[in-house]
């Protein structure tokens, strides 16, 4: 009998070559939508689960509160580590203190190579459970250890056994390798983007606390002095077997704010453990609380994945019911040979199974064709889940779910008909069929219009941003990370050498790179300062010349100069800062801070240097040669940039032989701040073009079977005399007016769900109503162009042929 | 005696105004019978022929197959029955178009679970029988339309029914081709088929043993 079916349900395959190309290639692209989407989510849900004890482990954070605003920081004093695990020692199997993670240069013989990083406690490896590959979970024992990742030691040391060999680390300290971990896999990463800061990078060494504590006196300061006010480390628990994270987070709130000093104490610090499992997803917080993170963007696009195989579903089954009317002769033939209606079900079940199961089949090829451009595109290495018996079950499932769904109309509709009737062919497409088609493709379009208005919004979004003012000139301007002392003291023989070489218009130093933010501080007072303002406002510290090499905008008073020896202690305040601190006439006003007074020497435009989404932060740039960490040069107008470069890492190589010349040009590291959004974009781009694609292919094959049952009366009324344009017209009307019907409830919930995203940033577009206008007509042409084919040939055709085949 | 109708009625409701197919319609067939059913266009004779198919249904009267009462039967139960003891034969042939002749004559086959060996044999047979051994790999767009009314009797006989039902089955045919076929089904009621068959041509009406008129459904 099945073998009867498969004849059957292969030669209509093979006999109607466009109806099947459409119907199983219109659901095979659906389910590799939602494939990649599962793949992806599945990726991102089970970040950081490759740590054995990771729901044990978690991250110390801190909320201030700060006129009345909620902040939460991952930085804390030096004494909090040693009080959590004496006074909670029961609640904690680790508690490990860490730097801030960042790029070291570890050099072996003449090699010299920026490696990604942190310093931490002894009890660190122990805490992630790393996989060691050479040495133990003791590694870090030893002051003057380090401990590599195994790309890291294989870019080191190559095929030579790396334990026990010497290195330098960061061109001053000598350390021995005591340790090799397995690489983490790409969706693990033991700091949070938060402490991360932007870009998370790969983890490629570890080296001791007592090292860290060794290499800066202000570390070992803090340490000697017990500082609870100087808030510059991390620390990452694990919580005992017999403990929970959010109970111990409960139990350890008070212990910051009962050692603050009482200046402090006003910020009220309560610290809580932020869980590993959300450090990937929800990595943000407003107010104190979880806000979301990588979390929306799972949601976003898990809903986008089931609307495009929801699209795809309905378009099998609406070419399905389509079909079946002309399945339906076969239907009585078939019952008056004696097939009873179990056996007629069977059979078209059978058919959709098949057809469900090639369109399965083919989906999978193209995931395993496609994931490299996907990995690409979505920053991801996931895999093809050959081993994984849940991605096959979920299959199945799908498989059985679909091929229920769009078998049983046939199946069931039909079968039940008493053979006369569906061979006189009186049941030709109930009202209710039709109207249940019209349903369907409705429902089709409603998603493409939500797609499309919404990667349009995006799209504003990130133009919006990217068109907003930056407050300096980043053409030409690179920056250089003083990764080691071998700079100190130097700034006025290097400036003179770059100039020099003709490749550097200026130079300039300062603390924070041109895109981030790395300190702030409080404490700040000014004449009619509220007492009980408490201040936070970003520091930048910099030389003579960084406002010349950055470009930034005066707009009253003046850049520092060399000339006057008390510039060395005047300010420079952002358009922000002016408006934070209520000033009137900044400009020669005095600011006391704990190191004594300051004279306001000018005020320049805000300069964007955190997140191109939320307002420019209160900034105070002033003199202090001592505390920079980057070099930023504006590269010579007259010279090419590759020249220039060749001609800047001659000159770096003379004065830091045994470190890498690594650079970044300010506009891509600027560029990186869009990086999600810009990943969004092409995202959901894609699905969109994917989701009319699929609905259009449902319409085209639709259209075709309306056509084909209209030929008749198109023969008639053309005999009466119709025009073609009239006939075009009646044929495609109907569809003009179900494309306007989605698109009116298509554009509250598109509006709805754009603005609810819109609301992560601070600086952001009001939707503009033109796009909900744009998406509808962009939908309507594709919906007319594709049906427009169809209704063309019917109109066109002539009559006498199109009535004989009646 | 073969089937028996008693009382039957069968009307449409349209417009509130109920509409009698068939009225009053009392009949009964022995088996060996070759009836055929006459009259004029729109009196009823495929709705009657539908009825005692059993691919209709009817509104009132008793209908008794075989001491079986059909008007009380289930739709499994029934579809069983016809399975088992009737053929069908019909004016536009009504082959199954993706199958070739010698697929479509096994399709009643599979439908009574026959083992695979049998249903080659009765295929084989059947092939023989009406000549058409050649044609067997043929799609039924690819024959005339004599051929394809050959193997749609083929089709109808070939699970050995008691009785054949032929609503106008020379309708699309011209003479010589309707008189073979003719010749057919007067040989097979010789060997014992029950025969009702609907007809325009008092020459075809001819070949039966009892004429049936009909007009506005009922019997005259
Ligand atoms: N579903 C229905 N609804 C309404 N009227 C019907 C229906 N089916 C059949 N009829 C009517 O019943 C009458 C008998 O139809 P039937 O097909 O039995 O005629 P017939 O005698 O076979 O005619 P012909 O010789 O043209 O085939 C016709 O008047 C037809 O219009
Ligand atoms: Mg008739």
């Amino acid at each position: 009998m099945f073998k009867n079916y498969l004849k059957i349900a292969v030669r209509s395959i093979s006999k109607n070559k466009t109806y099947s190309f459409i119907n199983i290639g219109g659901l095979a692209l659906g389910l590799t939508v939602a494939m990649l989407i599962g793949l992806w989510i599945h990726d991102e849900k089970t970040f950081n689960t490759n740590f054995k004890n990771h729901d044990h482990i978690a991250q110390v954070l801190v909320n201030k509160t700060n006129n009345g605003e909620i902040r939460t920081r991952f930085t804390l004093p030096y004494p909090l580590a040693a009080e959590l695990r004496s006074v909670y020692a029961g609640d904690f199997k680790y508690v490990v203190m860490s730097s801030f993670p960042g790029d070291n240069v570890l050099s072996f013989k003449e090699k010299n190579q920026n490696q990604y990083g942190a310093y931490m406690e002894k009890d660190a490896l122990r805490l992630f459970s790393f996989t060691m590959l050479k040495g133990n979970h003791n590694a870090l024992n030893d002051p003057n250890a380090i401990v590599l990742s195994a790309s890291a030691a294989n870019a080191l040391f190559g095929n030579e056994e790396p334990i026990g060999k010497t290195m330098r680390l960061n061109d001053n300290f000598v350390v021995t390798v005591k340790g090799v971990f397995e690489d983490l896999p790409t969706n693990a990463n033991v700091f949070e983007p938060l402490a991360a800061f932007s870009e998370s990078k790969k983890l490629d060494f570890i080296a001791p606390w007592d090292l860290y504590v060794s290499m800066y006196e202000w570390v070992k300061t803090a340490r000697d002095r017990k500082l609870w006010d100087n808030n510059s480390y991390q620390v990452y628990v694990a919580v005992s077997n017999q403990s929970t994270i959010e109970a111990v987070s409960h139990k350890i709130k008070n212990t910051l704010y009962d050692h603050v000093p009482d200046e402090t104490k006003r910020s009220n610090p309560e610290i809580f453990l932020h869980p590993m499992k959300d450090w990937h997803l929800k990595s943000s917080f407003k107010n104190g609380l979880s806000y979301g993170g990588a979390i929306q963007y799972v949601r976003m696009f898990g809903i986008i994945g089931v609307f495009v195989l929801l699209l795809a579903c309905i378009n099998f089954m609406n070419l399905s019911t389509a079909r079946s009317q002309k399945r339906a002769k076969e239907v009585g033939i078939r019952k008056t040979v004696g097939s009873n209606k179990n056996q007629l079900i069977e059979q078209f079940l059978f058919e959709s199974l098949l057809v469900t199961c090639c369109a399965f089949a083919i989906a999978c090829t193209l995931v395993v064709l496609l994931l490299p451009l996907f990995n690409q595109l979505a920053d991801k290495q996931i895999l093809f889940p050959y081993a994984n018996p849940l991605f096959w079950c979920i299959g199945l499932g799908l498989i059985s779910v679909t091929s229920l769904l769009a078998g049983s109309y046939p199946a069931l509709y039909l079968s039940s008909f008493r053979p006369v009737r569906v061979l006189k062919g009186t049941i030709q497409a109930g009202k209710s069929a039709v109207s249940f088609r019209k349903v369907l493709v409705v429902v089709q379009f409603i998603v493409s219009i939500i797609l499309v208005s919404g990667t349009m919004v995006v799209n504003q979004q990130i133009q919006h941003s990217k068109n907003r003012p930056i407050g300096y000139n980043k053409n030409g301007l690179i920056m250089i990370e003083k990764t080691t002392e071998a700079f100190e003291g130097k700034y006025n023989v290097l400036r003179e050498a770059f100039k020099k070489s003709g490749a550097v218009a200026e130079m300039a130093e300062s603390s924070n790179p041109m895109t981030e933010v790395w300190n702030s501080n409080g404490g700040y007072d000014w004449e009619g300062k509220n007492p009980d303002f408490i201040t936070n406002i970003v520091n930048f510290y910099v030389s003579h010349d960084y406002g010349k090499t950055v470009g930034w905008e005066v707009k009253f008073g003046r850049n520092f100069s060399r000339d006057l020896a008390s510039d060395s202690t005047a300010y420079i305040l952002n358009e922000a800062a002016v408006e934070y601190m209520g000033l009137q006439d900044p400009v020669d006003k005095t600011i006391r801070w704990y190191d004594g007074e300051h004279k306001v020497i000018g005020v320049v435009k805000n300069m964007l240097t955190e997140s191109p989404f939320e307002p420019v932060k209160q900034a105070i740039y002033s003199i202090n040669y001592n505390e920079t960490n980057w070099i930023n040069l504006k590269l010579s107008p007259e010279k090419s940039i590759t020249q220039s470069l060749e001609k800047i890492e001659t000159e770096f190589a003379i004065f830091a032989p045994s470190i890498p010349f690594e650079f970044q040009f300010v506009d891509n590291a600027f560029g990186h701040k869009f990086k999600a959004e810009e990943r969004m974009r092409k995202l959901s781009g894609i699905f969109s073009v994917l989701a009319i694609f699929i609905s259009c292919l449902g319409l085209f094959g639709l259209s075709t079977f309306m056509a084909e049952r209209r030929t008749k009366e198109i023969g008639i009324r053309k005999v009466l005399g119709a025009s073609i344009m009239s006939l075009f017209k009646m044929l495609s009307r109907d569809f003009v007016l179900l494309v306007l019907f989605s698109g009116l409830i298509a554009i509250p919930v598109a509006y709805y769900v754009m603005q609810q995203w819109l609301e992560n940033y601070t600086y952001h577009i009001s939707i503009p109503w033109w796009v909900f206008g744009v998406a509808i007509l962009s939908v309507m042409f594709i919906a007319l162009f594709t049906i427009s084919y169809q209704a063309a040939r019917a109109a066109i055709v002539n009559p006498v042929k199109s009535l004989r085949t009646q | 005696m073969l089937l028996q109708l008693k009382n039957i009625f069968k009307w449409v409701n349209s417009g509130g105004q109920r509409i009698f197919l068939l009225k009053d319609v009392n009949l009964e067939v022995s088996e060996g019978e070759f009836i055929s059913i006459m009259g004029p266009s729109g009196s009823g004779k495929s709705t009657l022929l539908n009825v005692i198919g059993m691919l209709d249904g009817f509104d009132e009267g008793e209908y008794h197959f075989l001491d079986e009462s059909v008007h009380s039967l289930k739709e499994k139960h029934r579809s069983n029955l016809y399975k088992e003891y009737i053929g069908f034969v019909f004016q536009s042939y009504h082959l199954l178009d993706d199958l070739t002749v010698k697929e479509n004559l096994e399709m009643p086959l599979l439908y009574k679970k026959y083992g695979s060996s049998e249903r080659k044999a009765k295929v084989a047979d059947m092939l023989d029988r009406f000549n058409i051994v050649g044609k067997k790999d043929l799609f039924p767009a690819q024959l005339s339309g004599g051929q394809q009314q050959l193997v749609g009797i083929a089709r109808a006989l070939i699970s050995n029914p008691k009785l054949i039902l032929a609503d106008e089955p020379t309708g699309n045919l011209n003479s010589k081709q309707g008189e073979e076929i003719m010749e057919l089904f007067k040989k097979l009621n010789d060997e014992g088929v029950t025969i009702i068959q609907v007809t325009h041509s008092e020459k075809n009406a001819a070949y039966g043993s009892r004429i049936i008129n009909l007009l506005d459904g009922r019997m005259v």
